[in-house]
């Protein structure tokens, strides 16, 4: 019971740290779209050529990678920290930095990229599974299943939104994950914002329809 | 303006009828000004039931006023179409089947049974500020019904009031509306001009409709993002007010409030992508307002997720920093339209 106890504080503050991490890469993310304003205005970039536009564009993408891996990494770790044990997830999480830097000596940023979306995506799946199913084993900050399931389709969202980005050229892959991450989000947030509006439309609904099957069966009786 | 537009359109009678609300708006505004710096100086409310008048007066108006605006649109609609001499339909036509042939999105050929319309959507030019003002003014109303502190609702009435200013002084919708689009389009309805230049202007017209004007994304991406600029200045004043006083109701009103900003502003964004894409193709990306509206983002995720220790003493204070930052930072967004170069620029 103790040891439990202790198990739970600890992830609060793991929690904690975690959430602070994260603000730290957004700011950084920030800083960099700062610089990248200023860098567009004072270079004329947008009365350059198409090639000068397209280095412009990967230069920037190549500052702000490390952070949007920065930022996905604290998501894989984010999102096994619903599943694992402290212990588990510290091995876990050195694991993901080795595997994400081998990745990027060997096969460069996007491929490292590629492993840790990849990684933090099938976790996702499989604790938007276990959500939904339910699972008491599941460890979030905020209770309630809706609340739950949203959180899990918003981080979800924003794994395949980044996946997206990445694979921008495929047009058809495109357009089809891009959708699917406009869904994921929009329910993911209407889940976590509004968990009671929603269950209050479900309760609706399954009254509603209870209330319409009672009527056929009086109906049917009479 | 041209005359021949002045003549079709009876943009006469919108601007009255405008003039009218906006004066009627602003002299409200006055009022409740008076009233507000009353209550902040005061320790006790004052002319509370009449603030509540004025505001729900204030907020008719606005609807008054979209309304009105509506009807000016549908008569764009209904008495500007685009329609072509009968002999340069087919010429048209081939000269469309060609930049379809090289682009991914295409647009519809010439049907002269039905001339392509102008369905302009209600926030554009100086729209966008008044459908702005006017989200903030039915949230305003709202939070007044919600909160009692009489310090707090003079805050949220200050806001309205420099709203109404701004709109009267600065972008009055109804004295002189929607200028760029008359001054794009008073040259094809000018009268006495050739083929050719009828053609051309066609060439030049009709893409920005299909692809800016008539975009089915510009009935959402606009409007999502007003929607949370205004509950992003409810977060501010929340915000403003958290670091005075440790109020749990206003923290709670200030959260629906950044819940909803933020679901807006996500979704907003979301939709204006796959309309990038289209519209300019695959060189947007890192254009100057993506990058700072990424930056609010980023700003207002931290917010959100600093809220969720907000309880503790220290976080109580950096959330209400953060909405204070996410409040710059949108102000920042917007300004970066008028400054900064790129596809979203104003300038």
């Amino acid at each position: 019971m103790l040891k439990k106890q202790r198990d739970t504080q600890r992830k609060s503050s793991y929690d904690f740290y975690l959430i602070l991490a994260t603000v730290l890469v957004l700011f950084a993310i920030s800083l960099i779209s700062i610089y990248g304003m200023f860098y567009f205005k004072f270079a004329q970039i947008h009365q350059m050529s198409p090639a000068v536009k397209m280095s412009y564009m990967s230069r920037m993408n190549s500052f702000v990678a490390p952070f949007i891996m920065g930022l996905i990494l604290l998501l894989g770790i984010c999102v096994p920290k619903r599943l694992l044990p402290t212990l588990w997830l510290n091995r876990l999480a050195v694991l993901l930095v080795a595997g994400a830097v081998l990745a990027g000596v060997i096969g460069g940023v996007k491929t490292s990229l590629l492993l840790i979306l990849g990684t933090s995506l099938v976790l996702q799946v499989i604790v938007l599974v276990l959500a939904l199913g339910g699972s008491k084993n599941l460890h979030f900050h905020k209770k309630g299943y809706w609340v739950r399931l949203g959180s899990s389709l918003i981080h979800l969202g924003l794994i395949l939104f980044v996946l997206d980005l990445l694979l921008y050229e495929k047009k058809n892959l495109h357009l089809f994950l891009f959708w699917i991450t406009t869904g994921a989000s929009v329910a993911g947030m209407l889940c976590c914002f509004y968990a009671e509006a929603v269950v209050g439309f479900i309760n609706g609904r399954k009254q509603a329809s209870l209330g319409a099957c009672r009527g056929i069966i009086i109906v049917t009786k009479n | 303006m041209e005359t021949g537009l002045q003549g079709m359109l009876p943009i006469g009678i919108f601007s009255l009828g405008g003039s009218v609300v906006m004066a009627i708006m602003l002299s409200l505004a006055g009022i409740m000004v008076l009233a507000a710096v009353q209550n902040l100086c005061c320790a006790k409310p004052v002319y509370q039931k009449s603030s509540t008048v004025i505001l729900g007066a204030i907020n008719f108006l606005f609807m008054a006023g979209f309304l009105w605006i509506c009807w000016f649109h549908w008569q764009i609609y209904l008495k500007l179409p685009l329609e072509l001499p009968d002999n340069l339909i087919v010429w048209i036509n081939r000269q469309l089947e060609m930049m379809n042939k090289s682009s991914d999105y295409g647009m519809g050929l010439y049907n002269a049974a039905s001339p392509p319309r102008y369905k302009i959507p209600l926030w554009i030019e100086n729209e966008k500020y008044y459908f702005w003002f006017m989200c903030y003014g039915m949230m305003a109303l709202m939070v007044h019904f919600r909160l009692q502190s009489h310090r707090f609702r003079a805050l949220l009435h200050l806001f309205l009031a420099a709203q109404i200013v701004i709109l009267y002084f600065g972008a009055d919708p109804f004295s002189s509306p929607l200028p760029r689009f008359f001054a794009e389009i008073a040259p094809w309805y000018s009268p006495g001009q050739s083929l050719t230049a009828k053609a051309g202007y066609f060439m030049r017209l009709y893409p920005k409709m299909v692809f800016y004007y008539n975009a089915e994304y510009m009935w959402f991406h606009p409007p999502l993002l007003f929607i949370s600029y205004s509950a992003i200045t409810i977060i501010f004043i929340t915000s403003v007010y958290m670091l005075v006083q440790r109020d749990l109701l206003v923290e709670k009103v200030g959260y629906q409030y950044a819940k909803l900003g933020f679901f807006m502003l996500t979704l907003g964004m979301l939709l204006g992508y796959p309309w990038a894409l289209k519209a300019w193709g695959p060189n947007w990306w890192w254009d100057p307002k993506i990058c700072s509206s990424l930056m609010m983002w980023a700003v207002f995720s931290t917010y959100l997720h600093t809220r969720l220790y907000a309880n503790k003493k220290s976080m109580w204070y950096f959330t209400s920093f953060l909405g204070i930052l996410c409040f710059l930072a949108m102000i920042f967004t917007f300004l970066t339209s008028f400054y900064f170069p790129g596809e979203h620029t104003f300038q």
